[in-house]
């Protein structure tokens, strides 16, 4: 658990991640112009920002499946407080975001409270939330946002999308408090051992809640950036996104076993994946190739990980 | 052993919740306003419509040279869009001076059709074909690709007008709703009941063809009984599965299951044959002619309806051409395509296929896709 260890993994992903880069830029000249990687930070915003949270679950040796349904969720409600109910947009966004809070908090105090595996009780919230979603949007998209409100999934503020600006500020602060903090430090420690955590005086129960209450707030975060984005809401939005997240975390050298990850890590990994997709679109490769070479790349890297742990006696 | 239980009531919370707050009318149908067509076979008057699509800005003159076009179908691997696919490549071939293909999602994802078309605008193509998983959230990327010059044509799944230039609709709604009401009440009779096997309540088509479905039922055939509509999303599995639901759940009642994709119908032919009903269970939906053979030999399928989908790429693939050719433009009232002929221009800025097909056991093998 040294810091030159930390460091080492994601070495190893940065270089691959400019690796990656030069070729893809050989390979097509469309891919690495300011406009199509700007336009790509903007693809992959909603998944980084619930990778954030993620990468603090993670860390803490627990997962959280129920991600996409909570995004799914909030989106209808969003929809639902606006159309429905007849709030005004700006509240219906507040009250659908503390939704998608009160979500998290609920999937923490299944875990804290009744200690349910993390596993069992995501994937229960992961039926249960969708299925919030489709009864509470009655089946109907809920359109015709007003104008304004597309600024935060489609607009720019100098010359940068919206939502690359909030992802890059939120990166910073998660990273600051995971890797700088007494919270962080806790959320280590949880992952590490938590008996000896307990024994040790840290809350470890706060501390879980916290985490996934945040990961409740951003994937709501998320929801209201998609909604902006794509213009509609519907009951299946979200759904999947917990496989993209975790497979970005992952990538980014969190441990799955809790008590090793960094921010750092996990944004080199999002964007090594999300530059694969996308340059190796660019040059041609369909989809079907794509999600080989991602397979290929993800097993390599976990692989390298592994040897290289094991070389450390670790 | 409190845990599970704690696990399992959450569980089946989500599950009920899903149908427990479903409306009083068909569930999986749209709210727009639905146009029955007359109980016989008398034909719907076309009404005329000013144009409402959109059009590319900036876009360079294409007329007669080569272009590169890029087809994005709501997911690839299935039939269907197989069948589409092979449609666009043979009018290709044709034209020969379009270099066509197509790519897109292994699921119907909303998100990843709209990733697809974003990565296609970047890399530089002329024309884009697309059928769109949402037609709200697939808007905002197809006017990119309008505002970039692309020329953009939509087929199978609309999006709004605006944000294409010409969609070839494959059939109209009402015509499809009425074929497949029409084919069960034939079957099951005037009094009997049947459910619904549809991908997601909120898929535009299915959504559109069950609302028109229960338009023309009550209207023609009022006495016909509407159990359930259950979601299955275009998965082989989860439809059988929901098929299989269904028959154990309504027993002797269930005497129709209409498949709404060309997933579900097969799979709950399966379902039903494997329940040993055949005969008693009438299936009747919108599947693709090869996957229906099996149970359409047994006698256990008596009508499957649907268009010609290779003759749909292939529509899709001429008026693209047309458009960029800028032979078809705003105003006109019909398109030459190829070998399909001269096709109507309906609802302003949509180019109609033709009527629904009914394949039967008499005709089904001269067609394979």
């Amino acid at each position: 658990m040294t810091a030159a260890r930390l460091l080492r993994h994601e070495t190893i992903l940065a270089i691959l991640t400019v690796l990656a880069l030069i070729v893809l830029a050989n390979l097509s000249d469309k891919f690495f112009t300011a406009e199509n990687l700007l336009n790509q930070g903007r693809l992959m915003s909603e998944v980084g920002l619930v990778a954030l949270a993620m990468t603090f679950v993670i860390v803490t040796g627990g997962i959280d499946l129920s991600v996409g349904s909570i995004l799914g969720m909030t989106a209808i409600l969003l929809g639902v407080f606006w159309q429905n109910v007849g709030l005004p947009l700006p509240l219906a966004m507040v009250a659908a975001l503390l939704c998608g809070t009160l979500a998290g908090l609920g999937n923490g105090l299944i875990i804290t409270r009744f200690k349910v595996p993390p596993l069992i009780a995501t994937l229960a919230t992961l039926a249960l939330y969708r299925g919030l979603a489709e009864g509470i949007s009655q089946a109907r998209s809920v359109r015709g946002y007003p104008e304004w409100f597309f600024y935060f999934g489609q607009g720019e503020l100098l010359g940068v999308p919206f939502q690359l600006w909030l992802l890059g500020l939120l990166t910073t602060i998660a990273g600051v408090i995971l890797g700088l903090t007494t919270f962080g430090r806790a959320t280590y420690a949880v992952g590490a051992n938590e008996t000896a955590a307990r024994f040790s005086g840290i809350r470890v129960d706060a501390t879980k809640l916290w985490i996934y209450t945040a990961a409740g707030f951003l994937a709501g975060l998320a929801a209201v950036i998609f909604v902006s984005r794509v213009t509609t809401t519907r009951s299946d939005m979200g759904t999947g996104l917990e496989l993209d997240v975790i497979t970005g975390v992952v990538l980014g050298g969190t441990s799955i076993f809790g008590g090793k990850g960094t921010i750092v890590g996990t944004a080199l990994g999002l964007i090594l994946i999300q530059a694969l997709k996308n340059g190796l679109a660019l040059s041609g490769v369909k989809g079907d190739g794509t999600i080989v070479v991602i397979g290929v790349v993800l097993i390599a890297a976990i692989l390298a990980g592994a040897l290289f742990d094991r070389n450390r006696g670790g | 052993m409190r845990k599970l239980t704690l696990a399992a009531a959450l569980l089946g919370f989500g599950l009920m919740s899903g149908t427990a707050l479903a409306g009083s009318a068909w569930t999986g149908g749209d709210d727009q306003a639905t146009n029955p067509l007359a109980c016989d076979a008398t034909p719907a008057a076309a009404a005329a419509k000013d144009y409402d699509g959109g059009s590319p800005t900036g876009a360079p003159d294409r007329a007669g040279k080569p272009i590169k076009v890029v087809d994005v179908p709501k997911l690839i691997g299935i039939g269907y869009f197989n069948a589409t696919t092979k449609g666009i490549l043979d009018a290709a071939k044709e034209l020969g001076n379009v270099d066509a293909k197509t790519d897109g999602p292994t699921k119907a994802n909303i998100d990843e059709q709209i990733t697809f078309i974003d990565n296609y605008i970047t890399s530089g193509v002329d024309g884009i074909l697309f059928a769109a998983n949402d037609p709200v959230a697939i808007a905002p990327v197809l006017k990119k690709a309008l505002y970039k010059g692309i020329n953009v044509v939509g087929y199978d799944a609309n999006s709004t007008p605006d944000a294409r230039q010409w969609f070839v609709n494959q059939a109209q709604f009402n015509g499809i709703g009425k074929a497949l009401i029409d084919d069960m009440a034939k079957e099951i009779g005037e009094e009997g009941s049947f459910a619904i096997v549809t991908s997601t309540f909120t898929t535009p088509n299915q959504a559109r063809w069950i609302a028109e479905m229960s338009a023309y039922a009550a209207a023609c055939h009022p006495k016909m009984k509407w159990l359930e509509t259950v979601e299955a999303q275009e998965d082989n599995n989860l439809s059988f599965n929901q098929a299989t639901t269904l028959i154990n759940k309504y027993g002797d009642e269930l005497k129709g299951i209409f498949g709404m994709t060309s997933v579900a119908t097969p799979a709950s032919a399966e379902a039903v044959t494997q329940a040993g009903k055949c005969g008693k269970i009438a299936v009747v939906g919108l599947a693709t002619p090869n996957a229906m053979k099996p149970y359409v030999a047994k006698d256990c399928v008596k009508s499957v309806v649907l268009w010609n989908p290779v003759d749909l790429g292939y529509a899709a693939m001429m008026v693209l051409r047309a458009v960029a050719d800028g032979t078809l433009k705003p105003g006109a009232t019909s398109v030459k395509a190829g070998k399909l002929g001269d096709l109507q221009v309906i609802n302003g800025s949509e180019i109609l296929l033709g009527a629904p097909y009914t394949f039967t056991k008499d005709n089904i093998g001269q067609f394979d896709f």
